[in-house]
Formats: C-alpha cells, structure tokens, sequence
C-alpha cells in the first residue's frame, strides 16, 4: 500500500512537470505529425498526396538501331520506341499522375524558360543520342538533363528520385542524371527519396529487379490498389512505424528519467527522511519501481490510443498489441532503473540522456529508418537488437505487419528477459547504495 | 520504579574514513523534556542525529530511544520518532497539504484519520490558509514550518530537529522556538541542536556542549555556568577616573574581582542584584556619577570559550 502512494506522489509530480508531460506526450506525436504532414494528408483525401511537380520535357530522342520495347510492359500502356520515349511514358503513366504533371517543350532551350518563368518547376532534356548511348553497353554514357527551380526543394527532389529509380533499374549501363544546378537541397532529397521509393513500390509493385521488369517482357503490372488499401499501406509502412519508433524511443527516456527521480529524491533529502519513517526499505525502493513502470505504461497507452485517432495508425490485434506494450513498459522502465543505478548523480544525466538513451535509441530504430533498402534493413534488423528498444520495436512492428500472436509473444518474451536482466541488476546497485 | 528514559545514548563512534565524525557520545533525556546538542558546524551534531534515527549505522556504541535499540529495532524506533532534518526535505512541486498528507501515509496515517491530522498540523504551523500552494512558492521560513509539521503528523513520543532555525528570518524564528516549547508542554521529548547558544539556553532543560565529535560538557544551564565559576560579569563607566572609585569598590562585599579595561571598570560578582546598589553608594560617597552599567550572566558562550579556548561561532 505504502509502495502505490509512493508511485502515486511520483506520478503526480512527473505528470506536473511541464517538461516531462512535453517529452512524454506532445514530442513523438509532434514529430510524427510532422512526418505526416510532410507525407500527406491521408486523412482527408485517402490518397497519398505529395504536392504535383510540374516537369517540362524535351525529348530530343533520335533513337538508336538495338532498342525495343514490349509496349505492354511500360505502365500506362503507351507504345515506346525509343529510350526516351520510355522516359515519357513512365513518367506521363497513370500512377504517377498524383505526382508529377508532364508538359512538353519543343527545345531544350524553351523547356529551359519554362523553368525560369516557373511555368515549371523542373525541366528534363533527353538529348538525342540517349537511346543510341543507351544502347551501347561498353562505353555509353546517356545522360537526361535535370534542370531546376533553385528555390523549390521538393518537387525536384521527387522527380529527382523517380529518375534515379528508373536509371537504376537499367543497371549495367553507365546513366547519370546530370543536375545543372548545385543548390539542390540534398537532405530533403534523401528525405523525399524513401518516400517516393515506397510510393513507387506500392503503385508499380515492382520486383526487387527492376531491370528484368523493365527491359524485358513481363506480365503487366498488378492492378491499381485501392484508396482504402494505400492509405493503409502507408500507414503501416511509413507513419505506423515512425510513431512506434518516436514512442518507444521517448518511452525509454521516460524510463530513465523517471527512475532518475531515485536519484533526485537523494538530492532533495527526501530519501533520506523516508528511510526515517517507519517504511521498509524495500518498500520504498519497489514504490519507486512502480512509479517507473506505472508512468511509462500511461505513457506508452495513451501514445497507441492518440496515435490510433489523430493518425489513424492500426496497432494490430488488441492481444498482440498488448504484447508488445507491455514488451515496451517493461523494457523502458527496467532500461532506465539499471542506468540510474550506475549513475552518481543527477548531474551526470547529461551522459544518461545524450549518451546512453540517444546511442540504444538510435540502434534501435536503425530499421525503421533503413526500411526501403532490403540490405541495410537485414543489417539495421541485426544491430536493433543488440539493443532492448530493438526488441520494443520489433514487437510493435510484428503487432502492426498482422504477424500471429505467437510470434510477437517470443518477440516480448525475449524483451521481458532483457527487463529482467536489467531489473535485477539496478535493483541489486541501488539496493546495495542504501543499505 | 525509575521513569523511563527517552533517550538513552551510549559511547556511540561514527567516524568516515580518517575523519572521526562521533568519538564516544553518551547522553540521556528524560521523558517530557528538551535536550539541546550545542556545537559548532562540524561538532558531530548532525551525524549524531543520523545515527539516532537509524539513518547511519554506528561503528560502535548503541542507544535506545522509548526503549528501542537503534541497533536490532529499527522499526521500533522510527516509529516513536518524528525528524526534523536540518536541509528542508519535501517535494517542491507539491502543495504542502499534498506533502504533509503523503508523509503521513508512510507513518501509516489513512482516511479520515489522516485528514483529520493533516489540518490540525497546519494550524499549529500556520499554514492552514495557505495549505494548498506548492511548497516550492513558499518563504524559506514557511517551509522550515512545513518540514517540522511533517515530523508532527503521527504524534510520535520523541522529536529531533536538526537546527531548524538555520537561515530564517526573526519571526519564524520566534514562532518556532515557541512551537518548540509548546511541543514539549504537551508532553513530546525533545532533541534539538543548535549552534545558537542563546536558543540552547532558552529552551532546554539540558544541554550537550559538542567539539569534534566529543560531548564535552553535559548538564543543566546552572551547572554548566558553574564550570566558568558562575560569576556575573559587570562593566561600568564612569563621569570620573576609575581608579579613584576602583579601591572602595574592591572592597565591598560580594565583589570577587576588579580592574579597569579600556577605561571600564570590570567587576566579577556572584549575585549582581545584591552587589549593584553597593557600587552606586560607594560611587556617591566619592561624588562620581555612574554612565553606564552593563550586566553579563555567565553564558553557554562563555563556557565554551572557557572549554575550547574558542568562540562557539568561528
Ligand atoms: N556522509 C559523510 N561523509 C563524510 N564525512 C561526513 C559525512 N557527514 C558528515 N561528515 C563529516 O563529519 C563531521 C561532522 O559533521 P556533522 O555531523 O554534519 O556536524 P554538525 O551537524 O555538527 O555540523 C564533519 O567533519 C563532516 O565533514
Ligand atoms: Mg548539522
């Protein structure tokens, strides 16, 4: 009983500060929010709404002897028979309609001008041997010249990104997209370039070999999906796990600044005068150990609950999810009992917060952040889990993909051991501090 | 059948590596009263205190308080025992009904009960009207009354307050010397250290003269003004020069000493009442005018100087 009103009067002052109420609620849903803004606003419209770049093209293409397309194969449909022509139609095709709308220049220089009077933001000239170098495997070089507005950022960046998936896709030939100007800005564009990567996944459903699809003769692409089925999908590839990383990795610093309050608690001479009450030790120290884990799982509830509404985030099953909230709690809570107890003070949180919780919490999301590249994600999956917010998250993540109950229960077993792990010790040190 | 002692300190030795904090403290104090720790900052006062509220663990040397080893009853103790710690000890961002409705839980307070308790502790602190505003917002003094009516909440037999008066302004001050005494009327025993010797002297019934770690004089105000020989101090001057009065005053009876310093003459007297009206008919008689008079009773102040060779606030 005494143990749940120290936990009590600990969530009362955490829940009054105003930095911790900041950190703990309105932080990974600003964050997230920003994420979803920036991705589009999928609950309005169900569709995924970057702004439309306007392109302007000069396709110069003369053709060359070797080159031949299976019109079929192009999305769209149209008929291409030069590479430039691939070019234009890719680009002109239907599931790129929500991005990028196609005008047409003459020349190279009027296609210029069309930039410069912002009738477009982006100017593509494909030169008239494109096909002809294309062709030549030994030593062409085809080259697209990628002229922009230099105060737009973002529309370029797009366009940017959906050459270089297609340049790329016809690996093996020495293609460079040639950009004129230098101030693009290139944060934005690797921003911007994971999620193009992902639209074009879902609307081309392309496979990993990009070439094949596009070279040779192959059955057409899968149908459009649905609205319904790509807003959803983009919450479960891009939002969803964003928010699980934003909550779990402000879960943990919850965790340790909590249990910080241990140490605070010192400092203020409070501990000293509970150990002057007629109050067991151990009750003291378990009260503090509730008031980390009570304080994490309001926490990590009511993110689910408010990421559920503002962002219409799907959790999964309500038992997995379960699961993998109580993997979070517990492992965030028992995370930052085991730091504190190393600590000797409450100065050294400068070290705890911007060292210990910002490295784990950066290998732990290191998936999330390497979703769309098939290597670094096997990598980021190896390195999240040397590291207890790797565990939290991939619970989550199994929660969210619909994977069985089983699966996410070993995944919240193997966090519940890490917890365990991380309880015993820090309860072990501070209970060593004070005896 | 004697009366149980509520205090009762043996040879207790605390010492942090080379320094030694406590050296063979001994002491006791009956029930109802109050017993001041005087010394200097460093005397070994708080660590004394500590190891009474079972905070520290004594190298050496026991002590019971109603009774209860310090040693093997912990629980005992600390529930016969309210504390004053010497650093205000609460939770700054809660109010200080929140506070003093929290501590009383861990002293086992529930319901009504606590609730009960909670509001008569803000009146006898004064802080009723101002009950439910954070503690944090509160003068140095308020909080001071805080931390003490924490110490009151389940009435506890025994009482330590660990300079309380430290860094607050008069009133306060006063309000608690007064609450002091109002505690032990009703019957608590209490403990309280100080290195103002003028509050020592005020409230307790016995004082324990601390130095490095040491008691080195134990005993009521009369007995320890008996160690400085128990004589009253008094300083005159004159409208004439002292030395033409100094020889007739020598002489008269209960005067114990006489010379002149900076021009005062200094009297050392036993009962300065008896002796004052001697001095102004000797001074008559030699048509000299008395200017100014200054009386000293021996002092706490004085007997440490006397023990030490030093000031008690160096
Ligand atoms: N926790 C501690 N660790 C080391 N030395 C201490 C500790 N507490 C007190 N001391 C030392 O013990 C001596 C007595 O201190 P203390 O009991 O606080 O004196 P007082 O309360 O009379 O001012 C001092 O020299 C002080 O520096
Ligand atoms: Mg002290």
């Amino acid at each position: 009983m005494k143990a749940f009103d120290i936990a009590f009067k600990d969530m009362t002052r955490s829940f009054r500060s105003f930095f911790a109420v900041v950190f703990m609620f309105v932080v990974p849903l600003m964050v997230t929010g920003m994420f979803y803004l920036m991705f589009g606003n999928i609950a309005q419209n169900g569709g995924f709404d970057l702004p439309r770049t306007a392109v302007v093209i000069a396709n110069l293409d003369e053709g060359g002897p070797e080159f031949q397309v299976n019109p079929k194969n192009i999305p769209g449909g149209r008929e291409a028979r030069t590479m430039g022509d691939l070019v234009v139609s890719i680009l002109e095709s239907e599931d790129l309609a929500d991005l990028v709308e196609v005008s047409f220049a003459a020349d190279a220089k009027s296609a210029r001008a069309a930039v410069d009077t912002q009738q477009a933001q982006v100017a593509l000239i494909i030169p008239p041997d494109f096909s002809e170098q294309f062709a030549d495997i030994e030593e062409g070089q085809a080259v697209i010249e990628f002229y922009q507005d230099p105060t737009l950022t973002i529309g370029p960046a797009v366009m940017r990104s959906i050459l270089d998936r297609f340049m790329d896709g016809m690996g093996g030939v020495k293609i460079a997209v040639n950009v004129f100007l230098e101030d693009a800005d290139l944060e934005d564009y690797a921003q911007t370039g994971i999620l193009v990567e992902q639209y074009l996944d879902d609307s081309l459903a392309q496979s990993e070999d990009a070439e094949a699809e596009l070279l040779e003769v192959r059955a057409p692409a899968s149908a459009p999906q649905s609205q319904d089925e790509s807003k959803q999908n983009l919450l479960l590839t891009i939002i969803g796990p964003i928010m699980g990383g934003m909550m779990v990795f402000y879960a943990f610093y919850t965790g340790a600044s909590t249990a910080q309050s241990i140490l605070k608690e010192e400092e203020e001479r409070t501990l000293p005068r509970l150990f002057t009450t007629p109050t067991p030790q151990a009750t003291i120290l378990t009260g503090k150990l509730l008031s980390v884990f009570l304080t994490v799982l309001v926490q990590v509830t009511v993110l689910l609950i408010a990421a559920r509404l503002f962002f219409g985030i799907q959790w999964g099953g309500l038992a997995s999810v379960v699961l993998a909230a109580a993997g979070i709690v517990l492992s965030a809570s028992s995370f930052g009992i085991f730091v504190n107890s190393f600590m000797k003070d409450t100065k050294q949180s400068g070290v705890l917060f911007g060292g210990v919780l910002t490295v784990t919490g950066m290998m732990g999301m290191i998936k999330i952040f390497a979703m769309n590249s098939p290597i670094a994600k096997q990598m980021g999956d190896t390195i999240s889990l040397l590291v207890p917010q790797g565990w939290a998250i991939r619970g989550l993540m199994q929660s969210m993909q619909g994977e069985p109950v089983g699966v996410v229960l070993v995944t919240t077993l193997a966090a519940l051991a890490w917890s365990a792990a991380f309880f015993a010790i820090g309860v072990w040190r501070f209970n060593r501090r004070y005896v | 059948m004697e009366a149980l002692l509520a205090i009762e300190v043996l040879n207790l030795h605390k010492s942090f590596g080379e320094n030694l904090a406590v050296q063979g403290v001994s002491f006791e104090v009956g029930q109802g009263e109050i017993f001041s720790l005087l010394g200097p900052n460093g005397a070994g006062k708080t660590t004394t205190i500590s190891m009474l509220s079972c905070l520290l663990r004594p190298d050496q040397g026991d002590a019971r308080i109603m009774g209860h080893s310090i040693r093997s009853d912990g629980t005992g103790v600390k529930s016969a025992l309210g504390v004053v710690p010497q650093d205000i000890a609460l939770y700054e961002d809660l109010t200080a009904r929140e506070n003093l409705s929290f501590w009383g839980k861990m002293y086992g307070l529930r319901g009504a009960a606590l609730k009960k308790r909670v509001d008569e502790v803000l009146d006898v602190i004064g802080l009723r009207e101002r009950a439910n505003e954070r503690v944090g917002k509160y003068s140095g003094g308020m909080k001071r009354r805080v931390n003490i009516g924490v110490a009151l909440l389940h009435k506890p037999k025994v009482i330590y307050m660990d300079e309380p008066t430290v860094g607050i302004d008069p009133q306060s001050r006063r309000n608690i010397l007064d609450s002091v005494v109002a505690l032990k009327e009703q019957g608590m025993t209490v403990l309280y250290t100080t290195h103002y010797m003028e509050e020592a002297q005020e409230l307790s019934n016995q004082v324990g003269i601390m130095d490095h770690g040491k008691m080195i004089a134990c005993g009521t105000h009369e007995e320890l003004v008996k160690l400085v020989g128990g004589q009253t101090r008094i300083d005159l001057t004159l409208s004439v020069d002292p030395l033409k009065v100094l020889e007739a005053w020598q002489g008269i009876e209960g005067v114990e000493h006489a010379s002149v310093e900076d021009g005062q003459i200094c009297l050392l007297v036993a009962d300065s009442n008896l002796v004052l009206p001697r001095l102004f008919e000797a001074a008559t008689r030699q048509s000299a005018r008395i200017t100014s008079v200054d009386i000293r009773e021996p002092n706490l102040e004085a007997v440490f100087l006397h023990l030490t060779g030093r000031a008690l606030r160096d």
